[in-house]
């Protein structure tokens, strides 16, 4: 996770507890420029959040655009249990059916083209080469997932999430976090496995 | 050994994942827009429908005021409200009556009566707490929550003098007879449906027996316009007619109040 996605991108006078308190009741009160605020201070936690569940960064944009578009209506059901961040990304698990459905088609499409988007390079070709093919087939293993399972193992796995986290996050109890997460994990085994991923 | 490749794609997943300022941006600009816009439609959406609101309740209030809600709109309120209906109870009688004695349909005078579809449109219970009692009518005017309430608990018999004035004063052209059942249909059935309707046809019989005074106490409710513009003209017409010009007042006309069809000035035992 990087420094921003922690929480710690934005400095000032008054404590980020505080600060978050004015602008929760701004939001709520629907205020355009604390949408704005919200955006400054949380986007790139939401944009990692929403590349690594649809892998498309197409997709991951419109489903930023639409998490923060509807913030001052999903607001409405916010009851300050767990932090703006955490409830933004659980916007986004609201919102991402039909976005990793268009990912996924979009994925299927690329495969008949015969061509991949790009990802970030380290400098070392056979590195790059390596991490693209892992990432390539974790993006295919992952479409092949109901989406509970997938969000369960992104939020988990790739962002590294504790389970009392994610169950905040998609509002269901830690045991049942954790028997997605196992079920993803094996399914996502065996597809690697059946193509070839060693 | 998948296990490991499992974990080896997350973290490459999760590294891959980088920030794109110019998309971060971009995106910013977008979601503003998108807020922009929907607080524009909004808006829009208010300033149109706070005046088809407003449109609507006025005409309602007008309508209920005026007597003139349709019937199915009250047969709906009286269905959500809970109240009993009052169309089984009285039936429109005039269409059948008329056609089986193949009278005119023309009042003697020249003034318009209309036909039966416009005294089933008439409520007289919603005229703003106006008695439509007659003076010798034992009732009380109804209460606001009982105006759609039958009067009459059978409502055979209110409906049964309803009919005879009709008869007497559509088909056998009989004021004094028409007269004397109007006022019998009013005592029985004073927040009737149709009670405004034989109010106006009481004036009318009054005029027709040439008890003046009398007919411009009765018609002057019409023509002041509490009954919204029901048969406001048409009273206007008749008292200028009469030689009064303007609606008289009730003590100009007789001691007793006549605020409301039916209570203007009818002795009890008049045309009875």
């Amino acid at each position: 996770m990087t420094t921003a996605e922690l929480g710690f991108e934005s400095f000032g006078r008054w404590p980020v507890e505080d600060r978050e308190e004015a602008l929760v009741e701004r939001l709520q009160r629907a205020d355009p420029a604390a949408v704005g605020e919200a955006y400054d201070a949380h986007h790139a936690a939401v944009r990692a959040f929403a590349k690594r569940l649809v892998g498309d960064p197409t997709a991951a944009e419109d489903l930023v655009h639409e998490v923060f578009v509807t913030l001052p209506q999903a607001m409405r059901r916010y009851r300050g249990d767990a932090t703006l961040r955490t409830f933004l990304i659980s916007i986004a698990v609201n919102h991402a059916r039909h976005h990793v459905r268009g990912a996924a088609r979009r994925r299927a499409a690329m495969d008949r083209l015969a061509t991949e988007p790009s990802h970030a390079l380290t400098g070392d070709p056979e590195t790059d080469a390596r991490r693209r093919e892992l990432v390539s087939a974790l993006a295919h293993a992952l479409d092949q997932l109901p989406l509970d399972q997938r969000v369960a193992f992104v939020l988990c796995e790739v962002e590294e999430r504790t389970s009392r986290e994610v169950s905040e996050i998609v509002g269901v109890p830690e045991a049942t976090v954790r028997t997605r997460l196992f079920h993803a994990k094996r399914k996502l085994r065996a597809t690697l496995e059946q193509a070839g991923i060693a | 050994m998948t296990d490991d490749i499992l974990s080896q794609a997350s973290r490459a997943l999760r590294e891959t994942t980088q920030d794109d300022d110019a998309a971060a941006r971009f995106t910013r600009a977008r979601v503003m827009a998108s807020l922009h816009q929907a607080r524009r439609r909004r808006g829009i959406r208010f300033a149109i429908l706070i005046p088809l609101a407003a449109i609507l309740v006025g005409s309602t209030a007008w309508g209920a005021a005026s007597g003139r809600f349709p019937a199915v709109f009250r047969a709906v309120v009286g269905l959500v409200v809970g109240q009993p209906k009052l169309e089984p109870a009285e039936p429109p009688p005039a269409a059948p009556t008329r056609r089986a004695a193949g009278a005119p349909t023309k009042a003697p005078t020249a003034l318009p009566i209309d036909s039966a579809e416009d005294e089933v449109e008439i409520e007289p219970g919603d005229t703003d707490g106006e008695p439509t009692v007659e003076e010798q009518a034992p009732a009380p005017p109804p209460a606001p929550s009982a105006r759609r309430a039958p009067i009459d608990p059978e409502g055979s018999v209110a409906f049964a003098a309803y009919r005879r004035a009709h008869e007497a004063h559509f088909s056998a052209q009989d004021p004094a007879a028409a007269l004397a059942a109007w006022n019998e249909y009013l005592r029985l059935a004073p927040g009737g449906r149709f009670a405004l309707e034989a109010s106006y046809n009481r004036a009318l019989c009054l005029v027709r027996l040439g008890r003046g005074t009398e007919a411009l106490a009765a018609l002057g409710p019409f023509a002041e316009g509490r009954f919204g513009g029901y048969r406001q003209r048409e009273a206007r017409e008749l008292m200028a007619a009469l030689g009064g010009t303007a609606p008289p007042k009730p003590t100009q006309v007789e001691a007793a109040p006549a605020p409301a069809p039916g209570s203007t000035g009818t002795p009890a035992s008049e045309g009875d």
